[in-house]
């Protein structure tokens, strides 16, 4: 009775009522769809250090020192750290190039990179296997492909294994297939298309020559910190030079970082959220109010019959709920509507990654919205009529 | 329920009521007495000034004597609190107004209806009582009209039906045909008659002589104070 009457009321003036929560819907939409964005990007981010593994980490030398060239990996480095520090499961250069990858006619160019027995990429393997410690002990020709590459290459489809492509003017075996997620224009992936032995890649391309960073495999996640500092102090003994300057990466550093964005942008939206509803409250607090004083008769009546104080405080708050729930509905909506179509038009054609919408956030956010506005501001209105006096209010013309 | 003759629906004892204004007090009732009894019909007259839209609001229970005790059917009202009174103006009374005061944009049945919708009885079962109480007042097939499709006569029995829905130990009624013609008025104190014969208490403010005339019995107020209190003439209207 109390909503049917609410709704009667609200409808008789529809106008008004649309005005009144117009400031509510555009400030959930901006907020909502300003959510369902953060989401896809941060999935975004997610689905770009997806395919790297969990304990690997890569060491880089700080360009700014003197002696930085001194600070560069060397290969014979890389035995060192695997013979002496604890925690190095895996070490081996960081480095890769771009190169045209041919299969018959079909050709295109993909970034090639060394990869150890133990992977660096956590990718499912589609066909075959990864590269294994016999292709790297033997220097093998082989090499495993992402499913971007193999789309590509392979537009027939079918199992590739066993069939060899060229890289460059060198022939390489296809002993597996990776699967990598989507992509769209920023082709970025840890670790690239085709993976090689990376004492293959040494072979090939880095010929024994310098590089400068190095990627490790921590034999567990939770020592990824200790092999870090491991790695960089065996480097400064190696070199016999205490003050050599390294800057060291791992996954959860990338991730801090992206959440450190992220948790920016969820305070701007927060902001804007208060402000927002501070704005969108106050409107329609001051409509409440006058629908309040125009109905000071019928609430005189009201009384008059026995309605009690509460039954009269209900009537109002009641209206004031659903003016702030059809709001943050309509706003909810709209904002869903919004995200959802930057998001198809814009970041999965560039990321390719796909996420989808966050309902029950969302739906939480515009929901608490709601409550919140109806408590904050249409409780005044709702006491208001709630404490008129019964005579005063009937005598109201 | 008035088969007791001697059964008491109002009894006011001493009823005094000032208004204070910041320091200015303006005493309006300087004690008032009466009673009635159950199935009396009984108009209230006086000038403006008189003090009869006071004691109106007091029977009522709109508000509260300064001093003085009130006994509505059974029960002290003079000191009860809003949702006591709220309550008692819920079972107890039943208000006629000369502006109708229907609620717009809702149909005369569930303007009747609306008391019980404080009392908190079922949807069905209000709509059952409101048809009910609208045929007893004349007006069965006038349930889904909205007030303004409505005649002020109509309205007028509308707001009757739902001064009646709750069975009220007494219907107060201020100026009923105050915006009515002379014609419609008739009407409405027919309707009233009618009800007084079923045994219906029914108080009535009025400042209209031929109006109050169709009460049994009239009280007139001057300056605060009873200061007559005469039976009708048997039979009128």
């Amino acid at each position: 009775m109390y909503f049917r009457e609410a709704i009667d009321v609200l409808l008789a003036n529809k106008v008004r009522s649309l005005l009144t929560i117009l400031g509510l819907i555009i400030g959930v939409g901006a907020v909502i769809s300003i959510q369902v964005l953060g989401a896809s990007m941060a999935g975004a981010v997610n689905g770009l250090l997806g395919g790297m593994s969990d304990n690997s980490f890569f060491i880089v030398p700080n360009t700014q020192q003197r002696n930085a060239d001194e600070a560069s990996f060397k290969l014979s480095d890389l035995d060192a750290i695997r013979r002496s520090v604890d925690g190095v499961a895996a070490a081996i250069p960081l480095a890769g190039v771009n190169d045209v990858v041919r299969h018959g006619h079909h050709a295109a160019r993909y970034f090639i990179s060394g990869e150890s027995a133990i992977p660096f990429s956590n990718l499912p393997v589609l066909y075959g296997r990864h590269i294994d410690q016999r292709d790297v002990d033997s220097s093998a020709p082989v090499c495993v492909i992402t499913n971007a590459a193999y789309d590509r290459l392979f537009p027939g489809g079918g199992d590739p294994t066993g069939q060899s492509v060229y890289v460059g003017s060198n022939r390489f075996l296809i002993v597996g297939v990776l699967t990598a997620p989507n992509r769209g224009f920023i082709n970025g992936q840890f670790g690239g298309d085709v993976l090689i032995p990376w004492t293959t890649y040494d072979d090939r391309y880095l010929r024994n020559g310098k590089f400068f960073a190095a990627r490790f495999i921590a034999t567990d996640p939770g020592r990824i910190g200790a092999a870090e500092t491991g790695v960089i102090e065996e480097m400064r003994s190696l070199r016999g030079k205490p003050d050599l300057q390294y800057q060291s990466y791992d996954k959860s550093q990338f991730a801090q970082g992206v959440n450190g964005v992220f948790n920016a942008m969820t305070l701007i939206v927060a902001f804007i959220g208060a402000v927002s509803l501070l704005v969108a409250g106050i409107g329609i607090m001051n409509i409440m109010l006058v629908s309040v004083a125009e109905r000071t008769r019928e609430i005189g009546v009201r009384k008059a019959i026995g309605a009690r104080r509460s039954q009269v405080l209900a009537q109002f708050f009641i209206e004031a709920l659903i003016l702030c729930g059809a709001g943050c509905a309509i706003g909810w909506a709209i904002g869903i509507g919004i995200g959802s179509l930057v998001n198809n038009v814009a970041i999965v054609k560039v990321t390719g990654t796909i996420v989808g919408v966050p309902w029950a956030q969302t739906i939480a956010i515009a929901a608490s919205f709601a409550v919140v506005v109806t408590l904050a501001f249409g409780t005044y209105p709702a006491f208001r009529a709630a404490a008129l006096d019964p005579i005063e209010a009937l005598r109201y013309e | 329920m008035n088969d007791g003759a001697n059964a008491i629906a109002i009894d006011l004892r001493d009823i005094r009521k000032t208004y204070e204004n910041g320091p200015l007090k303006v005493p309006v009732l300087h004690g008032i007495t009466f009673t009635v009894e159950q199935g009396e019909y009984v108009a209230i007259m006086g000038p403006s000034g008189s003090g009869k839209s006071t004691l109106m609001n007091l029977i009522g229970c709109l508000d509260r004597p300064t001093s003085g005790t009130y006994v509505l059917d059974g029960v002290d009202v003079s000191k009860l609190d809003d949702n006591a009174l709220a309550d008692i103006r819920l079972r107890k009374l039943g208000f006629v107004f000369q502006g109708f005061n229907l609620l717009a944009r809702t149909d005369a049945i569930n303007n009747v209806a609306l008391p019980l919708f404080y009392a908190g009885i079922a949807g069905r079962k209000r709509r059952e009582l409101a048809q009910r109480t609208l045929e007893a007042v004349g007006l069965a097939d006038r349930g889904h009209h909205q007030p303004t499709q409505l005649s002020g006569g109509q309205q007028q029995r509308v707001a009757i039906a739902r001064a009646l829905i709750n069975d009220p130990a007494v219907l107060l009624a201020d100026e009923p045909t105050g915006n009515l013609d002379s014609k419609t008025s008739e009407e409405i104190m027919l309707l009233f008659a009618k009800l007084h014969a079923s045994g219906r208490t029914i108080v009535m403010v009025t400042h209209d002589e031929r109006i109050a005339a169709n009460a049994r019995r009239t009280i007139r107020l001057l300056d605060g104070l009873v200061v007559a209190d005469t039976a009708a003439p048997a039979c009128s209207a």
